[in-house]
């Protein structure tokens, strides 16, 4: 194989995409760590720090930032092949909230001081942040979050508890939506607020959830005080900018990989299990391969958009419906052909690959978070169809 | 493909829409098939002839041999427009005969629309093999009341020949759509060799015909779907209405994804066939379109009634037509089983 040299980090995004495409191949084998290869659970941040300093080593931590920030610059349409290199070969996600969430949140919004305060501080690593929306009482319904700040001074009082914060544990600093003004329409009373996990008050503890993994926490707040310069753009506005961030990154949700990943190891396992010429099986494989290759051919009109520079509509929510279905289906498939083995708590053979419980219970959640399917669905039949109430 | 050229491409794309306005009215007036409806020949040959002068049958023949020489991006669009609007016209089939007459003096008359050549090469139900038996009786060929004559492929050696065979003695058979399929015994005496050998040119004729149905399919799909919405807004019960009730939105919203499915399905095996798939990538692209675009119309015809309640159970209201019609070009070069297992012999590995 020739060597294909890597370009300094800001040259990458006037690469032709399938150069680009090649330097990130070449920059994965080059730097990115084997034994974290396609791991089996979301990395902690002891784990995956080693991958994440030698992205902020060479510059190619936050590639949608723009270069005056730190960033690669790169176009959405880059920033998908980046993506789909990143999972072909395995990649582990790393904490990766400020990168994707804060740091152009802070960009669009931020104050100049703010900016120069944080953006800096999660190139280098030394702020991991994690995400403080959801409440007990607030998952769909977002907006009627009730973890509230009062102003007291120089400083916003927080208490409440937040949910689903992926990782609060490795993070020390987190984003938050705060009610400001608890008579105002439930979307027009929010504000963000950035908070230092170490300040007084704050307890996490961490939910062990299906797949016997810590991930998610629940974050505490009893009487924070928080520096009022910590607020992000304007008072009561912070529901309409969390909003507007949500970009394209969406349709990530749709991204084919994961069914195409468990669609291989579902033809592995009836291999094993002697189903693979089984006319039935064939049948019931066919059409989940087919769903798959009609969601690929789905998601490359998507891409297409991107890469004419439109933006995505509402009706990128089919992809997440699709694409997390499938992959249900598919799980779904591998458990019921596998006999006793599905029950088993271990990879079947000892084979990783094989991991029959493991990916049914990894893809109960693909239907409930960014956005259940249920809620997408209502997305679909209001903002696509313009269906009444 | 350049920009520059996929602009073109889309502009050519757009006027072939446009131009099915010619035999497809705008706003889905349906009054001109249900005259047509059971009643022989199913069609109205003054429409096919008017097919004819707007290039339409000729749109794959290469212009060259007389034709328009259009790719497979035209066509699905055309195909697509005329599904929308029902046209019973048997445009599909007879640009299957037009791919296998090329070079034959009979060419001509069929591209003007002025002939209605139809080609019997279907021996039993569901397939896409044509064994060309000569003796063996031909079956389900669409709209064969209209037919001026037939075209009858016949195996000899290696090759496929090629005869014209008179349409006199078909036994018709109605479908439920209101059109047709005629069945015979051919009788070589009294038929005529048009060509020595249109083996591949047929077969990649049935691929472009499976192709095409698909797409008529999601024409009509996308219509019968349009309607039903626009009931979902407008019909009240209980005070609401019923457009607000998640139940009906979810279902309308799981109908929409199947649309967007079928569509890329089409669209993207179109492109490949324009790029110039052959073999086991031409079958691949080409089965997967058409059991999606199969299942999907089905699927989604037979919700539309549901969704419209007693309604949709009347002959008077046009969702049923849509559903009538899927009933019969579902299975129409292949039904979604046969594509199915069509695909799975000839797919490579999932790419990781």
């Amino acid at each position: 194989m020739d060597a294909i040299r890597i370009p300094p980090p800001a040259e990458l995004d006037s690469l032709e995409d399938e150069h680009f495409r090649q330097v990130v191949r070449a920059f994965l084998r080059e730097n990115y760590p084997e034994h974290l290869r396609n791991p089996p659970k979301r990395l902690h941040w002891a784990e995956n720090r080693e991958w994440y300093m030698k992205l902020a080593e060479k510059g190619w931590l936050c590639p949608g930032w723009p270069k005056e920030y730190g960033g690669l610059g790169l176009s959405p349409a880059k920033q998908i092949i980046l993506t789909e290199e990143y999972e072909r070969y395995g990649v582990a996600r790393t904490n990766d909230h400020g990168i994707v969430m804060l740091g152009p949140l802070v960009i669009k919004y931020g104050t100049e001081a703010q900016k120069t305060f944080f953006l800096p501080k999660i190139l280098s690593g030394e702020h991991v942040w994690c995400q403080g929306y959801s409440e007990p009482n607030a998952g769909s319904d977002l907006a009627a979050l009730r973890t509230e700040a009062v102003l007291d001074g120089d400083h916003y009082v927080v208490n409440g508890q937040k949910i689903w914060t992926t990782l609060a544990m490795d993070a020390n600093w987190i984003f938050l939506l705060v009610r400001t003004d608890k008579n105002a329409k439930k979307q027009e009373g929010i504000s963000f607020l950035l908070v230092d996990m170490k300040t007084p008050g704050i307890t996490v503890r961490p939910i062990i959830n299906l797949e016997m993994h810590d991930e998610f926490c629940e974050t505490f707040f009893d009487n924070v005080r928080v520096p009022k310069e910590n607020l992000v753009g304007t008072l009561n506005k912070g529901w309409d900018m969390a909003k507007a961030l949500l970009g394209f990154e969406r349709i990530f949700l749709g991204s084919p990989r994961q069914s195409g990943y468990a669609l291989s190891r579902l033809k592995l396992l009836a291999e094993r299990m002697g189903l693979w010429e089984d006319a039935e099986f064939q049948d019931r494989y066919a059409r989940l391969r087919l769903e798959f290759e009609d969601l690929k051919a789905l998601f490359g009109t998507f891409v297409e958009k991107l890469k004419r520079g439109e933006s995505l509509g509402p009706d990128v929510s089919m992809l997440k419906v699709i694409q997390t279905e499938l992959f249900q289906k598919i799980t779904d498939t591998m458990l019921e052909i596998s006999g006793e083995n599905a029950g088993l708590l271990e990879p079947m053979e000892g084979n990783r690959d094989l991991n029959i419980g493991g990916l049914y219970i990894q893809a109960r959640p693909a239907t409930i978070y960014g956005g259940s399917n249920e809620i997408q669905r209502n997305i679909l039949s209001k903002n696509v169809l313009g269906l009444p109430g | 493909m350049s920009a520059a050229v996929q602009d073109d491409r889309a502009e050519s794309i757009r006027m072939i829409r446009d131009s099915a306005a010619a035999v497809a009215p705008p706003g889905g007036d349906l009054k001109r098939v249900r005259e047509l409806r059971f009643q022989d020949p199913g069609f109205d040959p003054a429409v096919f002839r008017e097919m004819g002068e707007m290039g339409w049958i000729g749109l794959r023949v290469p212009e060259a041999a007389g034709g328009a020489g259009l790719g497979l991006g035209e066509a699905c669009a055309l195909a697509e427009e005329l599904g929308a609007a029902l046209v019973p016209e048997p445009l599909i089939p007879a640009m299957l005969s037009a791919a296998i007459l090329a070079g034959t003096p009979r060419l001509a008359k069929l591209l003007a629309g002025e002939a209605v050549l139809l080609t019997a090469w279907q021996e039993r139900a569901d397939t896409l093999e044509v064994p060309g038996n000569a003796d063996a009786s031909r079956r389900f060929i669409p709209m064969a009341a209209g037919a001026t004559a037939l075209l009858l492929p016949v195996r000899e050696g290696r090759k496929l020949a090629l005869y014209e065979h008179p349409a006199a003695g078909l036994t018709i058979e109605r479908t439920q759509d209101g059109g047709n399929v005629g069945s015979f015994t051919p009788d070589l005496a009294g038929a005529t060799k048009l060509a020595e050998d249109v083996g591949p040119a047929l077969e990649a004729a049935l691929e472009e015909a499976a192709l095409l149905t698909g797409a008529y399919l999601l024409g009509g799909m996308e219509r019968a779907f349009a309607m039903t919405v626009d009931y979902l807004k407008t019909r009240s019960q209980f005070g609401r209405i019923i457009g607000t009730f998640q139940a009906l939105q979810h279902r309308a919203a799981d109908l929409k994804m199947q649309l967007a499915l079928t569509r890329a399905s089409i669209e993207s095996a179109a492109a490949a066939l324009d790029e110039g798939a052959t073999g086991d990538a031409r079958r691949a692209a080409v089965s997967r379109a058409k059991a999606r675009a199969a299942e999907a119309s089905l699927r989604v015809t037979r919700e539309c009634i549901q969704l419209h309640g007693g309604i949709g159970y009347t002959d008077q209201y046009d969702v049923g037509l849509y559903l009538r019609k899927a009933m019969v070009l579902a299975n129409q070069y292949g039904s979604a089983s046969l594509h199915r297992k069509r695909f799975m012999a000839v797919s490579p590995e999932v790419e990781e």
